[in-house]
């Protein structure tokens, strides 16, 4: 029993960072209908970010949150003005293929700059950890997952309480009736790149306290986020951190009693299961 | 420019470029590896190593093939950690780019799909990237490789563990899924049981996997004495950091296939890095007398001022591999493969990588040294005897 607990634990605190992960993918993938394979690596430059900021100039990871979304906003909000707009609207396989290619980009962009070294944010509390019964919590995942509920509880809130919230949203739901009232889908859009990818840049410096960063960290990242988007509903913030949770416990319970090579295996035959008993859920989007 | 015009200048350089390769005063030596993609970390050692080697061998005068002083050039292809795109290169450097002969990648399963091309066009390879006994296990004639087989990699470390006390009876064994790993698994599993010593927990994880905490959670539920650990760099950094998050440590030693010999390692991981034991076939020593470098540690000194980071082992053995081929040609006084291979078969001389000479299916056999890394330093351990005492038994997180 105090295994299965400890699995458990480990599963939710895990799935909580999932959650994150996808929430930025979720978001632009609902309002602006871009699947963005470049989702992984704003992840890796926010983890990079949070690296230089707490190497660098000593900012404990934390803190450096929200330095790193601010910046990864900057940078998403002008990719998504100066490059993304423009195809904003056009058929998927536009998207995919430029999604693609910012992704390629970026990634050897990044191993030119950064090398391939692996880099850990590795502040002296990383490891503590704090024993509960049988049950031991890590401190860094659990502030991680923390982060990570508070972050989805203010998506949340801001989607739905604040005019612009709601504007992102009306955008998502009905373009026409949105310009109707006055809204300017362009800067909407640049407004929700921005969001997605100062999200992706919390959950990459989140990702170097827990595991580490490379420049090639993104790949997996941004398959694991689109899986956590489509179980949890695109941009329903709470639904993908539950996405995030029920990813995160399967992967740790399969680890445990069926075999931990067979992980991805359930996380992608997940998604199957998903698609063939809800396929509304795209489908009624796409 | 006109557009034939800038064609016909475009494929004069092309021709150019061919005809330098063509060239019969040089030798060239091919290779693709991963210089970027998810193993760029370690594959950039082998394409160091690689120019470093035909670098020094040419100021010192290139080799003398059938009495012709005969330069040796490198032709280095990015296979970006692609296995596939790799295969596809060796054929590429093979029937297009002409080289002479080949060098390998990182790698087991890389190098294991890779040595099939040369098999193939009958051209040999030397590769010091793949350790698996499967790369060898085929009957193949024209690989050779200077890592020690994988079964072995834990054989001195478990030799070690019968001479110390307190005497470790359990071990868990955790492994990945990949060429190099399965091996050392299915050798370690005999080794163990020679040694007496029980498997308490023997368990594969997915290649590239990020989260181990299940994993370390029921490594703590059965609270092994030693724990073995199989897999690439970057997930035995999340292994020892996801172990100290989770409190979980063997109670006498926990030693790792890789990752411990590099710099990047304990740079990584900073104090975390401390009493993880691991392997090396190879530390820069000036025992290890070598014919163009001097010895080792002048080697690893002219490595790290040319590449600004420390060679580790793969960086050695990738050196080793481009002076087998000079010594094998130089015996062969010919450039044609089959003869340069029978000359490989034969070699047998003393490099800063230690003494290089093949067994019969073409692998080096070389003991391992265990290292240990001791308040932020590698320290050498054992090898058939202690060298150093190693920090043992290893205490638990919250009393370092």
């Amino acid at each position: 029993m105090g295994l299965f607990g400890q699995i458990l634990v480990n599963g939710i605190l895990l799935g909580g960072l999932y959650g994150l992960m996808a929430l930025g993918m979720g978001l632009v993938w609902g309002v602006l209908n871009i699947v963005n394979l470049a989702h992984g690596a704003l992840i890796m430059l926010g983890g990079y970010a949070v690296y230089f900021l707490y190497t660098g100039a000593g900012i404990d990871p934390f803190a450096a949150l929200p330095l790193a979304m601010a910046a990864l906003f900057v940078f998403g909000y002008l990719l998504q003005r100066f490059v993304l707009n423009l195809i904003v609207r056009s058929a998927l396989l536009n998207t995919l293929l430029i999604t693609f290619g910012l992704d390629v980009v970026l990634v050897y962009l990044a191993q030119l700059s950064f090398s391939a070294d692996f880099r850990t944010i590795n502040p002296p509390y990383a490891g503590n950890n704090t024993e509960i019964g049988p049950v031991t919590v890590p401190h860094a995942q659990l502030f991680a997952f923390l982060v990570a509920l508070l972050l989805a509880g203010l998506l949340y809130a801001f989607l739905s309480r604040t005019k612009t919230g709601r504007a992102i949203r009306a955008t998502s739901q009905n373009l026409t009736a949105a310009r109707l009232y006055g809204v300017n889908p362009r800067n909407i859009y640049c407004l929700t790149f921005g969001i997605g990818a100062a999200l992706a840049g919390a959950a990459g410096g989140l990702y170097g306290v827990v595991s580490q960063i490379t420049p090639y960290m993104g790949v997996t990242l941004t398959a694991k986020s689109f899986v956590i988007a489509i179980l949890g509903g695109l941009d329903k913030p709470l639904g993908v951190i539950v996405g995030g949770l029920v990813l995160g416990i399967a992967e740790a319970m399969t680890a445990l009693y069926l075999d931990p090579t067979f992980t991805d295996i359930i996380s992608f035959g997940l998604l199957v299961v998903i698609l063939v008993a809800r396929p509304a859920q795209l489908v009624g989007r796409a | 420019m006109t557009r034939t015009t800038t064609l016909a200048a475009f494929a004069a350089a092309v021709a150019a470029s061919f005809a330098a390769f063509a060239d019969s005063d040089t030798v060239t030596l091919g290779a693709a590896v991963q210089l970027t993609g998810r193993l760029a970390n370690t594959g950039r050692y082998y394409g160091d190593g690689y120019a470093l080697a035909v670098d020094k061998i040419n100021e010192k005068g290139g080799i003398t093939v059938g009495g012709k002083k005969m330069k040796l050039a490198l032709k280095v292809l990015d296979n970006q950690s692609d296995v596939n795109l790799g295969v596809r290169q060796y054929v590429q450097l093979l029937t297009q780019d002409k080289v002479n002969f080949l060098l390998g990648p990182f790698s087991s399963n890389d190098a294991l799909d890779d040595s099939s091309v040369a098999e193939k066009y009958q051209v040999p390879m030397v590769q010091g990237g793949g350790a698996s006994t499967q790369i060898y296990a085929r009957g193949y004639k024209f690989i050779f490789g200077t890592l020690p087989p994988a079964d072995d990699y834990f054989a001195s470390t478990i030799q070690m563990l019968g001479k110390l006390t307190p005497k470790a009876k359990t071990v868990a064994l955790i492994a990945a899924d990949d060429s190099f790993d399965v091996s050392v698994a299915n050798g370690t599993r005999k080794l163990l049981k020679d040694a007496g010593l029980e498997l308490v927990l023997d368990k594969q994880f997915r290649e590239n996997n990020a989260d181990f905490s299940s994993l370390l959670s029921l490594t703590k539920s059965v609270n092994p004495d030693v724990i073995l650990w199989a897999g690439h760099e970057p997930e035995a950094l999340n292994f020892i950091r996801q172990a100290k998050s989770l409190g979980v440590s063997p109670k006498d030693l926990y030693s790792f296939t890789v990752g411990v010999p590099t710099a990047d390692f304990r740079k990584a991981l900073g104090n975390d890095a401390n009493y993880a034991c691991g392997m090396t076939s190879w530390l820069p020593s000036e025992n290890n007398k070598d014919e163009w470098f001097g010895d080792a540690k002048q080697f690893a000194k002219a490595y790290t001022d040319r590449f600004k980071y420390p060679p580790d082992y793969h960086a050695a053995s990738g050196v080793a591999d481009v002076e087998a081929f000079a010594k094998a040609i130089a015996a062969a006084g010919s450039t044609d493969p089959q003869k340069v291979r029978d000359e490989l078969a034969k070699v047998d001389f003393e490099s800063l990588y230690g003494h290089v000479k093949f067994m019969p299916n073409g692998q080096i056999s070389l003991p391992q040294i265990v290292i240990q890394i001791q308040k932020g330093e590698l320290v050498e351990i054992y090898t058939k005897d202690f060298i150093h005492q190693p920090e043992y038994p290893l205490p638990a997180w919250n009393k370092r």
